[in-house]
């Protein structure tokens, strides 16, 4: 599978260097994809083909004199590469002409350090391998295991989806080619009462393939019991409280409440108040974060979207923030080295500096001396959506569960749907207990913004805090 | 290379299919301050191409896939060989496909659609910066995409429309560097180049982000007259569009019938008037759009989606919108915010959910404005509703608001919202 790659690399290595006789850097990545979805509702059953990723493109990245320009395009051919040429000086003539008056970010060039690389991610089951009929088949049989499980649940929706693709970077220096595959899977129970229609999310995801639909199985009863469950929830009496987040919730704050305010494309515009921390304590000494490749997620890989290649990067180190994540341009304007943080939606999309697996290290604790240690306060499962906010470093998260604990014992009480907010360093600096083993997730997209979603993952262990809910 | 799918379509004996192809062309402007970060352009040509299969005694299945001028001829088989193989794993109970429709080629006019995409951004990013002339608050950074696009629809039923189409869309961010150092970020997408939108909306920005800077994090957790406005509104109006869907409908995620109160009997408030605005002529499958009136007096007056969902329901296909019209707006927005209320002005990330009808996010500036008129702008907490709960009572202020993806009133007072304060009960 994607031989294109194989098959345009010498005219794409002819255009860098054409590139080159113009502008004092110049690189091209290229990427070839492959990707599938399937579900299954009561809306009938889908196989479709996300858009999201573009297809198969190249971008080409330069430096004139007015700094960093890219140029984004789907057809290529050696015939072709006149015509890019002509048409990426006319686009940069034509943009000087109408920005008369608004100066370049000063950026240094990027590195361009010598660079081979070849490399694929593991999977047991490719999911085209395993075919469309007995993907459909295993969605439909736990879709009618958890319908069977109770009158009350009004639909299932269960679904896979998966993401192949190969990319190659070249510059003038580097030679970078990985091919990965990430895949997920999802199970939403609902359970209405009146118009008020409850849902739970049971999600799997792996750096591999169709060997993720194994993991399904053993969450049908939880996912449909926690559906039902809601039906009686109540609002929060809102307050601060003592809290044991479970490993999604763990990684909703990792990411959303603090991971984007250490993006050091923040740092360059002045946007992130991680930029004066530095050095300093802005979490309890029993947290740990880490952002990187050192684990088998669905955003590990090899080398990013600027051909910075990827490593294990710790963000705090016993609470203490010892860097930021970096992309290339970023980093070249802070004077700093990349960390391989570089990632873009599709060839179509700029570069940010993005998270990719991100976690808190474990600690000594257990779960159950956990809720045991909490005399008032919350179980929270199930995080809904969360908002980052790195120049205040406000905490915009929303769970959909809250169980009561009370003297050390869950109580059976729910509450729904839960906000948490406050300030970022006072939740990480109240952090108590930690459980030994992180999980990771990696269900969903992360946007930058409203916009340029990127797959990452994101965990940690069970953690005890004091958060402020409503 | 339309000729070459077709070929290959009937090469591997699909006959019902449709081709999606879309040219698209887009200028884009990055900015830190007023420096340029960096400049991009795309031009990218897309065939998407959807192959359906009957299956007996099942219905109808249907797969689609991706394709570029790239590709060889061998490949482009093997692509839709698969596609119509996975197809027949994906049936559901029959329908008739999308009507045939055979048009000129609808052109978008004005400055946007014909300029040269250059021209057109530099406009609006001088139209961004316009209000950008204080040392105190200051637009941050910004990005701005201005694009064109070519649209053509094809089917195997005949179908053969096309029009072009072009918009512009970015976010910049403002800051505010004392008393405390803040900070707003703000979106914008538009259909025209409204250049005097873009900046008005600066302005208003700036005036937020000066008031979220000296906010006060003094907020008590109660019940709250609640006044929301800009992207808000539409976003909480946002509930209705989605409960009177086809799909949801179909799935019997939603009951609502058509012609019931949908709003509920003890109306207290404004009964809602909603209409589905078309913001382009051809729905992805080749239907054409027209504008749709959704509830009339709260009363819900049609389903609205794609071809098979519709069809299913027994109602004319009428094409997914983007875009909620809202017709209500008895009061003067002065008059609609008067004390005791809370206005909250910009959230770190508002969103409703449609199946509980809860929403809510967190308050990043809002004014708490006392019964006497005194304004005390104030910083965190959150909003927790429930639609369910305030339909009963909205009231919408007389002065507009307009974007890509809502036309109507500025603001809407619901009654007695739960919030989550910084400061106990």
């Amino acid at each position: 599978m994607f031989e294109i790659i194989d098959r345009v690399k010498p005219g794409l290595q002819k255009l860098v260097a054409a590139l080159r006789e113009t502008y004092p850097y110049a690189s091209v990545l290229a990427v070839a994809d492959d990707a599938r979805s399937w579900s299954t509702s009561r809306g009938g059953i889908s196989i479709s083909s996300p858009r999201m990723f573009g297809g198969t493109g190249y971008v080409v990245r330069v430096f004139d004199g007015e700094g960093c320009a890219e140029y984004s395009f789907n057809e290529f051919s050696e015939e072709k590469i006149p015509a890019i040429r002509e048409t990426l000086a006319r686009r940069l003539a034509e943009q000087t002409e109408a920005l008369e008056g608004f100066a370049p970010l000063p950026t240094p060039l990027p590195a361009d350090d010598p660079a081979v690389l070849k490399k694929e991610s593991p999977y047991r089951v490719h999911p085209r391998e395993l075919g469309d009929e007995a993907i459909v088949k295993k969605l439909n049989a736990l879709r009618e295991r958890a319908l069977g499980m109770d009158e009350r649940v009004l639909d299932v929706q269960a679904a896979v989806s998966y993401r192949s693709f190969r990319k190659l970077f070249l510059s003038e220096h580097r030679d970078l080619d990985q091919t990965l595959m990430w895949t997920t899977a999802s199970l939403i129970a609902m359970a209405s009462r009146g118009q008020e229609i409850k849902d739970a999310y049971l999600p799997c995801s792996a750096l591999g393939g169709a060997e993720v639909l194994d993991e399904m199985d053993a969450g049908v009863e939880k996912v449909v019991r926690d559906a039902l469950e809601l039906l009686d929830s109540r609002p929060i009496v809102p307050g601060e409280y003592e809290c044991v987040c479970d490993p999604s919730v763990t990684g909703m704050i990792v990411h959303e409440a603090f991971g984007h305010g250490v993006e050091m494309d923040m740092f360059v515009k002045d946007r992130a108040l991680a930029r004066e921390c530095v050095g300093e304590y802005v979490a309890s000494p029993l947290v740990t974060m880490h952002d990187g490749s050192a684990v088998d997620q669905t955003a590990t890989m090899f080398f990013d979207d600027e051909g910075t290649l990827t490593g294990d990067t710790v963000i705090i180190d016993r609470g203490v923030l010892k860097t930021g994540m970096c992309d290339a341009l970023s980093a070249a304007r802070l004077g700093i080295a990349p960390t391989g943080n570089g990632r873009r939606e599709s060839y179509e999309r700029k570069v940010y500096t993005r998270m990719t697996n991100t976690y808190f290290q474990g600690g000594e604790a257990t779960r159950e001396e956990m809720v045991a240690s909490v005399k008032n306060g919350f179980l929270l499962e199930a995080p809904s959506s969360g908002m980052e906010d790195p120049k205040n470093w406000g905490i915009q998260c929303m769970v959909t569960t809250a169980r009561e604990i009370k003297d050390g014992k869950l109580t059976g009480k729910l509450f729904s749907p839960i906000v948490l907010t406050g300030y970022v360093p006072d939740l990480l600096k109240s952090v108590t207990m930690m459980s030994r083993t992180p999980e990771l997730s990696g269900s969903g997209f992360c946007g930058k913004g409203y916009k340029e979603w990127v797959k990452v993952s994101d965990g940690g262990p069970y953690m005890k805090a004091r958060i402020r809910l409503g | 290379m339309i000729e070459k799918i077709r070929a290959a379509l009937k090469t591997c004996g699909i006959s019902l299919w449709r081709i999606n192809e879309t040219v698209e062309e887009t200028a884009e402007l990055f900015f830190v301050r007023r420096q340029l970060d960096t400049r991009r352009s795309k031009d990218v040509h897309k065939y998407e191409v959807t192959v359906f299969r009957d299956v007996e005694g099942v219905g109808r299945g249907f797969t689609s896939v991706l394709l570029t001028a790239s590709m060889e001829d061998g490949q482009i088989e093997k692509e839709l060989a698969d596609a119509y193989y996975a197809a027949q794993f994906a049936a559901n109970p029959p329908y008739a496909l999308t009507d045939p429709v055979q048009a000129p080629r609808k052109e978008k006019i004005g400055a946007l659609a014909q300029d040269p995409l250059a021209r057109s951004a530099g406009r609006m990013v001088r139209a961004l910066f316009a209000p950008d002339t204080s040392e105190d608050a200051f637009v941050n950074s910004a990005e701005l995409f201005v694009s064109r696009k070519l649209v053509h629809i094809l089917s195997s039923e005949g179908t053969d429309v096309s029009y072009t189409d072009a918009g512009v869309n970015g976010e910049f961010v403002v800051q505010c560097r004392e008393p405390e150092d803040v900070e707003i970020h703000n979106t914008f997408e538009y259909d025209e180049l409204e250049t005097g939108a873009l900046s008005a909306k600066v302005e208003e920005a700036l005036t937020f982000v000066r008031d979220r800077a000296r906010a006060q994090r003094i907020l008590r957790s109660g019940k709250y007259d609640l006044v929301l406005s800009g992207n808000a509104v539409g976003t909480v109006l946002s509930y209705y569009m989605q409960r009177s869907s086809a799909m949801a409908v179909y799935a019997k995620y939603s009951t609502w019938q058509r012609g019931e109160d949908v709003q509920g009997a003890d109306v207290r408030g404004e009964r809602l008037d909603l209409s589905l605005h078309a913001t382009v002529p051809y729905s992805v499958e080749g239907i054409p759009m027209e504008d749709l009136s959704l509830l009339r007096e709260g009363k819900l007056e049609a389903y609205h989606g794609p071809n098979r969902f519709s069809r299913y329901l027994g109602v004319k296909p009428t094409g997914s919108y983007r875009k909620l019209s809202c017709g209500n707006g008895t009061v003067p927005f002065e008059t609609l915010k008067k004390g005791p209320c809370l206005w909250a002005v910009t959230f770190s990330d508002f969103q409703m959910d449609a199946m509980s009808g809860h929403f809510g996010g967190e308050i990043r500036l809002a004014y708490l404005i006392a019964e006497d008129g005194s304004v005390t702008p104030v910083t965190g907490g959150s909003v927790n509703g429930s639609i369910l709960e305030a339909q009963r009572d909205m009231t919408f202020s007389e002065r507009r608001y307009v974007t890509s993806e809502y036309d109507g009133p500025y603001a809407v007072r619901l009654p007695g919202v739960s919030i989550a304060g910084t400061e106990a009960e």
